[in-house]
């Protein structure tokens, strides 16, 4: 056993200050410690993107940072973007255009898109595809998904 | 795959993250982006007594030109501000285009130019980018500062010539002459995977005739290449021959992702792309 | 009591209706309820040590050290599990079938790389795999047989001493006249054909949290499972409980596509650790587990040829299927179900009566292979209309001309194919119709002709399936399984309150279940397809259910849920002629409300279940005697089943440098019958094409000579992302539906079975100047290069 670290995280605008391992996966600590469990993981290894969170605006792999480097840090997850009974515009994209299906991959994809339509212009849809590429999905074939986010963009771009 | 347990260290300083690399007599190792070293940890193929990360230490990113007409890249500096700085764009539009191959947004947000070539993947872009342009890295450690040409720096493949106890803070890029031209080709099978091979080329031209001809090829060979049998082709016999060059020159070798055959075959064709865009773009 | 509004509109139709899904405000939200999120007080965690050895005797285990570490709290071994249960297999009244014993843990012998040969137990996970490291395994190495045809010859070293070969399953047949055709054929074509190993890559991987409640002498299975009844029903056998004392439940679920229809070692270990700890017991795979132990797919080798006459009549057809089905038969499939399927619908939707087919399930030292989306069809549609295309191009036909001429006819239905399999009125050809319209098939053939005068390399693939889908009692899932999959049960239930819930014994991995039933339920009942609740997975629901798999939840969710909506409906109308003093026949249901015919009387169903249950005296003693409440069972039983038909096409270009391969169209029509949400049928279509173009172009597991599992990450084995799926246009036929209820087809599986064959036969066009076919998949650009390399000059 390893001496534990204090860390204070803000996640979804709350701070929590706590000791953790240094080995514990930032993905663990939002789904264990914070019982935040919108943030899925998929792989551990960085490829399929199921739990991509923000970290200071920019969207990371929670299973590729640690807790501890997340110290200080402001941390945004998918529970920020609304909830069931009022959801986000870019949650109720999602629903509209059927851009998930069993729903594993979904938060990543939410927090992906989010970063994107931020950062890119997005002009076509071999650009939004581009973009979700390090998101796997492996039930919608990604093409609701891709409109989705299209509407997205569109809905950002009239401002 | 959780990691084995480890110490960890927040350095605040230069001087205390080479400290206490050379305290553990080089078993401890360093964490910047993480993006590569983090999937080892969660395999348990990597194990370390302790990780020193070095996110913290002021100084260590950003961009600026330097007295040569070229750029000082921090070794802390993220793959995304590359693939959008201004500067890099105007010096060099080539690391522009690599940086569109590199992975995927979340993972250029954290990842790092100093964690990407200490890492030294031979499929890797920045590796192959550095030796392409000269780059020197700048690097830190017991007996000081140690500036090391990009093609001394990949010795075979995850291995560089860094010492254990040093760090890298910076890559020092020489200027390109006025009319550069470039060109980056890589190929994947999946978009944002490492290259099955890819060649990157700079070159200008004097008049009609060559000079600078620059070809770097990584991803089909055990660290990223200066192809200079092949730059030499090049200004010589023209592309074609630069590509069959470049296939002899180079020593793939055989993985899931392709047969050194094929590696050697894919390595002269996007040689053959990156030479015809570089010589269309050189004034 | 006012009356409601628009009492006298029609009942509104929810069937066909886009309706927004249900599930997707709390799934899109964080706020899901998978497995792995689910905490109990006092849970331990649970992890594996894993066999490094494919095949081997294991001599000793020293697991003192992990036993020791602080935060440990157990260590089993084989021996140990294997007290605590009742030892189980995979039987089959199939003639030549042999089962396995699967031991939950190895015990003595490890047979494929991955296999569970220790359970930890311990307070963290991260706990639990410092004490894997600390483990201590000596192993005996065997011969590795990795290589299926070297392991079915006689003399083979067998994986399983008990049994008489490594040959788990055998079957041959021949219909017709075969060799004569052969010999009076036009043209014949054929070849070694090899479908390679992949596996289903779920983006939540498998996981379970066993608790046994010893106060009540129970057991709580939480796990992603797509068969919850399933294991019910086996785990009684396995712990001694009756039913009542087993539930399991499937949450909310992260995709299953067949790879979670098993039952699987670790949710075993967990439920006996459980019961032998009295603590809630947790275990989420992680993805190299998932990689390495969810039931691989496919992996077929298949010798097959075709006869066919000068105008492109399919005169016979030959095939030999090896499959290669790992070390054990897998529970409840058993080590038949892939390859069976193979030769079952080889001859396809096509005319063919001279048919001889020979498959074996021959045991290696890998993983087991189970049901993965499609089962068989992928590789027998992969194997004919590869073989169609060949001969079409021996006799200088067009792939979708041959096509015509061999497709059933709709006036030939019911058609009774060469292997036994009969097909109901489906629209065969006016799908391969509607898709060559739909694409601009005769334009995409003259602008091939411009690309190929420019050195392009583009190709254009068709490919022609028929499914059988919500199949009856009449045939099981897979041959001679002792399992009932021919039926499912519903309770449709109003309650006191007026809320009305729907209640299966079917799960749902995504496919919105909850939406599309309660669509069904909704109409049938006459009230809003809000209003309805969907129970799904959960043991407890119904007395008897089996899951979801093998392209059934609409047919049979819909069929036992109109059922029991009928049902409960009949009560609802004669309450309601009562309570609002009409005939029964006067009486109609719509929009939650109960009204007669062509006047202002009436009233809201959940007044009329108050009145029924609550209000004493509102329904007199005789009517409750015979109405004592809104509440129906029913079962329901396709029987035969019915046929699902499609054409794919489409067109993709190789880069004639690299040998990348870009699909660049792609059209999917099928006949799926009555499409109950259109949203969520064309979402179905889009993920199985979108599997389907994985296995053809980069998904492959790959195991070295001595059984290692070489794409054991996700950076190895290849699942496509947004960039190599392509938009699919996908078309729906409208044509006669089929008898069962609701004129429903299963449509899950489809889009996985056309698109390997599709996207193969459009690489081989695209390479047909060089004589080049397309034999074996994954195409890479490796293979492609190999291929090329080959016959270069």
């Amino acid at each position: 056993m390893t001496e534990k670290v204090s860390i204070s995280i803000t996640v979804n605008g709350t701070q929590h200050c706590v000791e953790v391992e240094p080995r514990l996966l930032l993905a663990d600590f939002i789904r264990e410690n914070l019982d935040l469990t919108g943030t899925h993981v998929g792989c551990e290894h960085g490829i399929c993107g199921a739990c991509t969170i923000l970290i200071n605006g920019d969207s990371v792999r929670s299973c590729l940072t640690l807790a501890v480097q997340a110290d200080g840090a402001e941390i945004e997850t998918v529970e920020s973007l609304g909830d069931a009974e009022e959801l986000g515009p870019l949650q109720q994209a999602f629903r509209d255009h059927h851009a998930l299906q069993c729903g594993f991959c979904t938060p990543g994809m939410l927090m992906t898109a989010t970063d994107m339509l931020r950062k890119y212009p997005l002009e076509s849809d071999d650009d939004i595809r581009d973009g979700l590429s390090g998101n796997i999905c492996r039930c919608t074939g990604y093409q609701h998904i891709v409109a989705a986010v299209r509407a997205a963009r569109d809905e950002r771009d009239r401002g | 795959m959780k990691p084995a347990p480890f110490e960890y260290l927040r350095a605040a300083t230069l001087e205390e993250a080479v400290a206490a690399l050379s305290a553990s007599d080089g078993a401890a190792k360093l964490v910047a982006g993480g993006q590569s070293l983090i999937p080892m940890l969660n395999f348990r193929l990597v194990d370390a007594p302790l990780f020193v990360d070095i996110n913290g230490i002021q100084g260590l990113s950003g961009i600026t030109e330097n007295e040569n007409g070229g750029l000082r890249i921090g070794a802390l500096t993220r793959h995304f501000e590359l693939e959008t700085s201004h500067l890099v764009r105007d010096h060099y539009p080539v690391i522009n285009e690599a940086m569109k191959y590199v992975a995927h947004l979340a993972i250029r947000n954290r990842g790092t130019i100093g964690g990407s070539l200490s890492h030294a993947d031979p499929a890797a872009e920045l590796p192959a980018i550095s030796v392409l342009l000269d780059a020197e890295i700048i690097a830190i450690g017991q007996e000081g500062e140690r500036r090391i040409a990009a093609g001394d720096f990949f010795e075979a493949p995850l291995t560089t010539s860094l010492r254990a106890t040093e760090i890298v803070t910076a890559v020092e890029l020489p200027g390109l002459p006025i009319g550069t031209g470039w060109g980056f080709e890589e190929f994947s099978q999946r978009r944002g995977d490492y290259a099955v091979a890819g060649v990157a080329a700079t070159m200008t031209k004097d008049d009609g005739d060559l000079t600078d001809v620059r070809i770097a090829v990584f991803g089909a060979h055990g660290t990223p290449l200066r192809a200079h049998r092949a730059e030499q082709a090049m200004r010589e016999r023209g592309i074609t021959a630069a590509a069959e060059a470049l296939r002899l020159e180079i020593d793939p070798s055989d993985d899931l992702r392709g047969s050194a055959d094929y590696r050697r075959h894919l390595a002269g064709v996007l040689c053959k792309r990156a030479l015809d865009a570089a010589t269309e773009r050189a004034a | 009591m006012s009356p409601p509004d628009d009492v006298n509109l029609t009942r509104p139709q929810f069937v066909g209706a886009k309706v927004a899904r249900r599930e997707d405000p709390r799934l899109l939200s964080g706020a899901g309820s998978y497995v792995a999120d689910i905490k109990r007080h006092g849970m331990l965690h649970m992890a594996f040590r894993r066999s490094d050895h494919a095949h081997a005797a294991i001599s000793a285990i020293d697991i003192e050290q992990a036993r020791t570490l602080k935060g440990v709290i157990a260590v089993y071994t084989g021996e140990d599990i294997a007290a605590l249960v009742n030892p189980y297999q995979a039987t089959s009244r199939m003639k030549n079938y042999q089962a396995t014993f699967i031991p939950p843990l190895a015990v003595g012998k490890v047979r494929y790389v991955g296999e569970a040969v220790v359970a930890v137990v311990a307070e963290s996970r991260y706990v639990a795999e410092d004490a894997l490291a600390l483990i201590d395994i000596n192993y005996e190495p065997l011969k590795v047989l990795v290589d299926p045809e070297e392991s079915l010859k006689p003399g083979a070293p067998k994986l399983h001493d008990d049994l008489e070969s490594n040959i788990l399953a055998e079957r041959e047949f021949a219909r017709g006249e075969v060799d004569q055709a052969f010999g009076d054929a036009a043209a014949t074509v054929g070849g070694k054909f090899h479908f390679t190993r992949t596996t289903p890559v779920t983006i939540e991987a498998r996981a379970a949290i066993a608790e046994y409640d010893k106060g009540a002498q129970s057991l709580t299975l939480h796990c992603t499972t797509q068969i919850p009844g399933i294991l019910r029903d086996k785990l009684s056998e396995i712990f001694d409980l009756p039913g009542s004392r087993i539930r399991v439940i499937a949450p909310d679920v992260g995709g299953g596509f067949g790879g979670k229809t098993s039952l699987y070692s670790e949710e075993i270990v967990a439920c006996a650790v459980s019961r032998a700890l009295s603590k809630p017991i947790k275990w989420v795979s992680d993805r190299m587990e998932d990689l390495m132990t969810t039931g691989h797919a496919f992996d077929e080798i298949v010798y097959a040829d075709i006869a066919v006459a000068d105008d492109g009549a399919i005169l016979g057809l030959r095939a030999n299927v090896i499959g290669d089905v790992g070390a054990y038969s897998i529970y409840p499939w058993t080590a038949t179900i892939e390859p069976v399927q193979v030769v079952s619908f080889m001859p396809g939707p096509y005319r063919i009566q001279n048919y001889s087919a020979r498959v074996r399930s021959v045991a290696t030292n890998k993983t087991l292979t189970g049901a993965y989306r499609g089962v068989g069809r992928p590789i027998s549609v992969f194997v004919m209309d590869r073989l169609l295309d060949m001969a079409a191009r021996k006799i200088g036909m067009d792939p979708v001309e041959i096509r015509r001429r061999n497709l059933v006819n709709d006036d030939e239905f019911p058609y009774k194919a060469a292997s036994g399999l009969v097909w109901d009125k489906s629209a065969f050809q006016a799908c391969l119709r509607e898709a060559a319209a739909g694409i601009d098939y005769d334009d995409l053939r003259r602008d091939q002709e411009i690309a190929r005068s420019q050195g392009r390399w583009v190709g254009i693939g068709v490919a022609s399936y028929a499914e059988l889908t919500g199949v009856g009692s009449r045939i099981a899932v897979a041959p001679g399984m002792p399992i009932n999959t021919g039926t499912e049960t519903c309770n449709v239930a109003i309650d006191s309150t007026g809320a009305v819930t729907a209640s299966f014994g079917i799960a749902s991995q995504g496919q919105g279940m909850e939406t599309t039933l309660a669509q069904v339920v909704a109409q049938e009942l006459g009230v809003k397809v809000e209003d309805v609740n969907i129970i799904l997975g959960d043991t407890s629901a119904v007395s008897h259910g089996t899951g979801t798999y093998a392209s059934r939840g609409a047919v049979f969710g819909g069929g036992a849920g109109t059922l029991a909506a009928k049902a409960v409906r009949e009560k609802i109308v004669r309450v309601a002629g009562h309570l609002l003093e009409a005939a029964e026949e006067d009486i109609e249901t719509g929009d939650g409300n109960v009204w007669v015919k062509g006047t202002d009387r009436a009233m809201a169903v959940r007044d009329l279940a108050r009145a029924l249950y609550s209000d004493m005296g509102r329904v007199p003693k005789e009517m409750r005697d015979e109405i004592d409440n809104l509440e129906a069972t029913k079962v329901y039983d396709p029987f035969y089943g019915t046929t699902t038909a499609a054409t794919h096409i489409c067109r993709i270009e190789i880069d004639p440098e690299t040998y990348e391969v870009d699909i660049d169209k792609y059209i999917v029509v099928e006949d799926c019958g009555q499409v109950i949400n259109p949203m969520i049928a064309d979402g179905q279509a889009h993920g199985g094409v979108a599997q389907g173009i994985g296995v053809a172009l980069m998904e492959e597991v790959i195991h070295d000579d001595s059984g290692q599992v070489l794409t054991a990450s996700l950076v190895d084995y290849l699942v496509p992302s947004a960039v190599e799926v392509p938009s699919i246009d996908v078309v729906h036929v409208e044509a006669e539906l089929p008898d069962t209820i609701g004129g429903f087809r299963g449509l899950g599986e489809g889009g996985t079975i056309g698109a390997p064959a599709c996207v193969s036969n459009a690489i081989s066009d695209a390479l047909s100047p060089l004589g080049i076919e397309i034999m074996e998949i994954p195409a890479t650009p490796e293979r492609i290069f190999r291929l090329i390399d080959a016959v270069a000059p």
